[in-house]
């Protein structure tokens, strides 16, 4: 299995500990993962032209190289199947390809890492790679950008696909409520007070669920989630205290990676009970 | 909410049109006000108008409030609405419509500026390193500084690195900015209108950013 791989900008930044997963699970499983070579930022959401927008990632897609391009992070991969849907129409495609040294043909297939381990990779395959079944409860968390506006691989309304993965390395997918609503990531700069209201009643949804931790796929997710749960607490006067575990993460510590390899020291919310947990073989909520 | 006699002369039937001709606005008139945009948004209860009701305005062409409410910036671009519309309309593709628009109209705001902010580092550099991208926004947000602890928490996790990331070589993203430069050029001449202040009724002869 081999993917041309569009890392996005936030895995050479604060989504250090997403990348050291993925290239540690990845190369165990054997998926290979190359690298676009010079590759640009899909813009996220924050360039307003429409034909820019479409243009920067219309140049990811040229450079596939013929394979599927396998992307870490919701929004390059939301910006990736909207820009191949937008290329539809011919005369918008082609007045981006005469900005392109390497032509897009129209044929690039995007898939989000969630995506390739599920549906390529397969389940049951990596059920059979698991060494340490974790026990723990995880919420499933999709944020909005993975399934929305399109996706190949799962429901907009109500994704499963995260939840089977986390049964199949022996976790419990916990129901809740939130699993597809906004973390309010993409407002985070610019407007702190909604933000931290919409990360609260995400978090507070799944706390009351009895989960252990929030499985996420996407870096805005992690960041919003992880690194600003304090600044939730602190408004709102509550405690929280829930590890947000990157999807890979909890792949890794289920085949046996150490959890430094995996960049579980780099959480700004403690990971160490959700380990010590995991280590014990018993439910961390218990 | 109080109600309001709309006035015939604060109709723009042009700039409705123009919307109308954008990717994802061919759908607009058939909106029915069913409203399950705004109760599917998870941030209605901040905005001036819920996307329900700036569907209703657009159908209307009342192009001043639209382009001055903060809707438009307030969507968290969750596309929460846009899957769910039973007239295929998409309210988030027509927020991200209506912002160049507003910005060619003089809007400006906390938003409008971190998006310039953030197109210029991409152009400049290819790729948005964080520390960058936040360095620059709070050159001109004084309020930043408020965010100085968590960027020492993030720094002290080896998560915000100093150094730019920049690609390699970066002809094509030139050009790529150009594409959408020329398209500026033909757009409307700006006008020098601040934050929530109405802007001058004129009948647009503007064109959509996305006219071919």
């Amino acid at each position: 299995m081999k993917y041309s791989y569009y890392p996005g900008c936030a895995q050479h930044g604060t989504a250090v500990d997403y990348r050291m997963s993925v290239e540690a699970v990845f190369a165990r499983l054997g998926i290979e993962l190359e690298e676009i070579r010079n590759w640009n930022c899909c813009g996220a959401l924050h360039v307003d032209d429409r034909t820019t927008r479409v243009a920067l990632s219309a140049r990811t897609l040229a450079s596939s190289k013929g394979l599927d391009i396998a992307t870490p992070c919701n929004l390059c991969y939301s910006n990736l199947m909207r820009a191949r849907t937008a290329l539809e129409d011919s005369p918008l495609k082609s007045r981006i390809n005469e900005a392109l040294t390497t032509k897009y043909d129209g044929n690039t297939k995007p898939k989000h890492l969630l995506e390739v381990i599920v549906k390529d990779f397969g389940l049951a395959k990596l059920g059979e790679q698991v060494k340490k079944p974790l026990k723990i409860k995880a919420a499933p968390y999709y944020g909005c950008l993975l399934t929305r506006p399109e996706n190949d691989f799962d429901s907009p309304e109500n994704p499963i696909s995260l939840d089977k993965l986390i049964s199949s390395i022996g976790a419990e997918p916990v129901r809740y409520y939130y699993k597809t609503k906004c973390c309010g990531g993409p407002i985070l700069i610019t407007n702190e007070e909604l933000a931290l209201g919409l990360a609260k009643d995400l978090l507070v949804m799944a706390k009351d669920s009895g989960a252990d931790c929030m499985a996420v796929t996407c870096p805005m997710c992690h960041l919003q989630l992880d690194a600003k749960q304090k600044a939730v607490e602190a408004k709102f006067n509550i405690k929280i205290d829930m590890p947000i575990i990157y999807f890979t993460q909890l792949i890794g510590l289920a085949i046996d990676i150490p959890p430094k390899e995996l960049g579980l020291d780099k959480h700004l919310v403690s990971t160490d009970k959700l380990l010590a947990a995991i280590e014990g073989g018993k439910n961390a909520g218990e | 909410m109080k109600k309001e006699t709309i006035l015939p002369e604060s109709r723009d039937t042009a700039f409705r049109d123009l919307i109308i001709r954008t990717p994802g606005g061919e759908n607009i008139p058939t909106c029915m006000q069913c409203g399950i945009c705004a109760g599917s948004c998870p941030v209605s209860h901040e905005m001036d108008y819920t996307p329900r009701q700036l569907v209703r305005m657009i159908q209307l062409g009342l192009k001043k409030d639209v382009l001055n409410s903060n809707t438009i910036w307030i969507c968290t671009t969750c596309f929460s609405c846009s899957v769910r519309c039973p007239r295929g309309i998409h309210p988030t593709e027509l927020m991200e419509t209506l912002k160049p628009i507003a910005v060619a109209e003089g809007i400006k705001n906390k938003n409008a500026k971190f998006d310039n902010v953030f197109s210029e580092v991409i152009k400049k550099n290819g790729r948005a390193s964080e520390f960058l991208l936040i360095s620059k926004y709070s050159l001109s947000e004084p309020g930043m500084i408020k965010q100085a602890p968590f960027g020492l928490s993030l720094f002290s996790k080896g998560k915000l690195p100093l150094s730019i990331d920049k690609m390699e070589n970066m002809g094509e993203l030139d050009t790529i900015f150009k594409l959408g430069e020329k398209e500026e050029e033909k757009a409307e001449t700006k006008k020098n209108v601040e934050g929530k202040e109405p802007i001058e009724k004129e009948k647009g002869n503007a064109e959509p950013e996305a006219e071919k």
